[in-house]
């Protein structure tokens, strides 16, 4: 009973915000494998949909992720909320202290980050996967291939996925490292190097993510 | 030296405050930042006005009494230093200070720039001790600790709890000093008895108190006078889950 107790606490949030937060972290790797299928042409993109799609494991799957998502948020508000009210009053003057402080951008604005990564994801699912559909002629299967090529033939859209790209990047940038200096992982030798690593993969997962509707637009993808 | 401050005045608890203007005249570059209050508070009682109220004991940087925000930083810029050992050498003359109080709820202001730190005490005393029999002294050496666990203790052991940490965090988070007895204890075979109910009854207090959560930014090592390592958050994160699954 106490050990349940204790995972509401403040420690036991932070376990949970960053067991969750690593998860999604490697839900992403795998959706960044799907979209850089795109690079070798719609039979290869469209049929690892369809494999996605067809899996009866794909139910489970996506109610699992819902679930991660949905713990993620709501963890992270209530955190969000106890922090704030820790310090009822601020201060007249406050500086950053420097030095041995990684206080970044990123890290001071995880809540509103996270929050622009959820909307992105609701208007991400009800664009792409409960967007259009349109079927293959020769499989006969889901042609998600010309939806991408239709929706980032439009500016608007490219720039506003890439703008989310680099919003989920910032998130991971701190999200990554300090998920792993939450779960106390990390030998304390490594603290340095995984830092470095997790700003570096934040930057390439976005590069990654932002490259393929650029690429579109560009008629690099066709 | 001519010094300018604005300082937080507040006459007690539960009552507002608001900052004030003093200059510290004649200041010797000698004098540590607390003697160059002295002087104001001795300039301000000759004018039968109320001395700025603040902590301080040892003077030497190894108590943890002292301490208060100087333009937005705890103890001021100058790394690894308590106020009492800072000195006005460092400054110029003419320079302007903001003197204010740690802010957060669990530390409520008692006066100007003195708060209430009795929520670390009572963080301690939720797990920051070992128990032992008593009797005669025992030999200094009858349990055999290596020299690099010791020296690890010993780094996490500095600790003075003058709450500066919970100062800089944005989320006023005691986890570092909650974290540095965590870890002290956790690495020496004294500490082991009560290791598992340690973290769980400290990490329960510090919530009970009113500190946030760690968001692991490293402003409190930054500013921690004894240069405390985050890495002792994440060993007491640890320790944490490790005695929740065993619980």
């Amino acid at each position: 009973m106490r050990a349940l107790r204790m995972l509401g606490s403040s420690v036991g949030t932070k376990i949970i915000l960053a067991f969750t937060g690593l998860a999604l972290f490697g839900f992403l790797i795998v959706h960044l494998y799907g979209n850089l299928l795109a690079f070798l042409g719609p039979a290869s993109y469209n049929e690892h949909a369809h494999e996605l799609i067809s899996n009866p494991l794909i139910i489970p799957a996506e109610l699992g992720l819902v679930a991660l998502f949905l713990t993620h948020i709501v963890k992270a508000i209530g955190n969000f909320g106890k922090n704030r009210s820790a310090r009822p009053q601020a201060y007249g003057v406050k500086k950053w202290a420097g030095g041995p402080s990684r206080k970044s951008l990123a890290s001071t604005t995880m809540i509103f980050s996270g929050l622009a990564v959820l909307l992105f994801v609701v208007i991400h699912l009800k664009l792409f996967k409960y967007g259009p559909v349109y079927t293959d002629a020769v499989t006969g299967n889901r042609d998600l291939f010309r939806l991408l090529l239709d929706d980032f033939h439009k500016p608007g859209y490219v720039v506003g996925y890439v703008l989310a790209m680099l919003i989920i990047g910032l998130h991971l940038r701190h999200g990554i490292s300090s998920a792993t200096q939450s779960l106390g992982i990390v030998p304390e030798s490594w603290t340095m190097q995984v830092l470095r690593g997790g700003m570096a993969l934040a930057m390439l997962m976005a590069i990654l993510f932002a490259i393929i509707p650029i690429a579109v637009y560009f008629g690099v993808i066709r | 030296m001519r010094i300018h401050l604005t300082v937080w005045r507040q006459a007690g608890p539960n009552v507002g405050g608001a900052f004030h203007a003093y200059t510290a005249e004649n200041v010797s570059p000698d004098m540590s930042f607390l003697e160059m209050l002295d002087v104001v508070n001795e300039q301000l009682i000759k004018k039968g006005e109320e001395p700025i109220a603040f902590d301080s004991d040892c003077r030497e940087g190894i108590c943890g009494t002292c301490g208060f925000m100087i333009s937005g930083i705890p103890h001021g810029s100058q790394p690894h230093t308590t106020v009492c050992q800072l000195h006005m050498r460092k400054f110029n003359d003419g320079d302007s200070f903001t003197l204010e109080p740690w802010r957060a709820k669990a530390f409520p202001v008692l006066k100007d720039l003195v708060v209430d730190r009795s929520a670390f005490d009572r963080i301690i005393q939720a797990g920051g001790y070992t128990s032992v029999n008593t009797g005669g002294a025992k030999d200094a050496n009858n349990i055999l600790i290596g020299k690099d666990i010791a020296d690890a203790a010993m780094d996490s052991a500095e600790c003075i709890g003058c709450g500066a940490c919970v100062a800089a965090c944005k989320n006023a988070s005691a986890a570092l000093f909650t974290s540095a007895k965590i870890t002290h204890l956790s690495l020496l075979p004294q500490g082991q008895v009560e290791r598992t109910t340690r973290v769980l009854n400290m990490v329960e207090r510090m919530d009970t108190e009113g500190f946030g959560s760690c968001s692991n930014e490293g402003e409190c090592e930054a500013v921690c006078p004894k240069g405390i390592s985050l890495k002792n958050i994440a060993t007491m994160n640890k320790e944490f889950w490790k005695a929740v699954l065993q619980s």
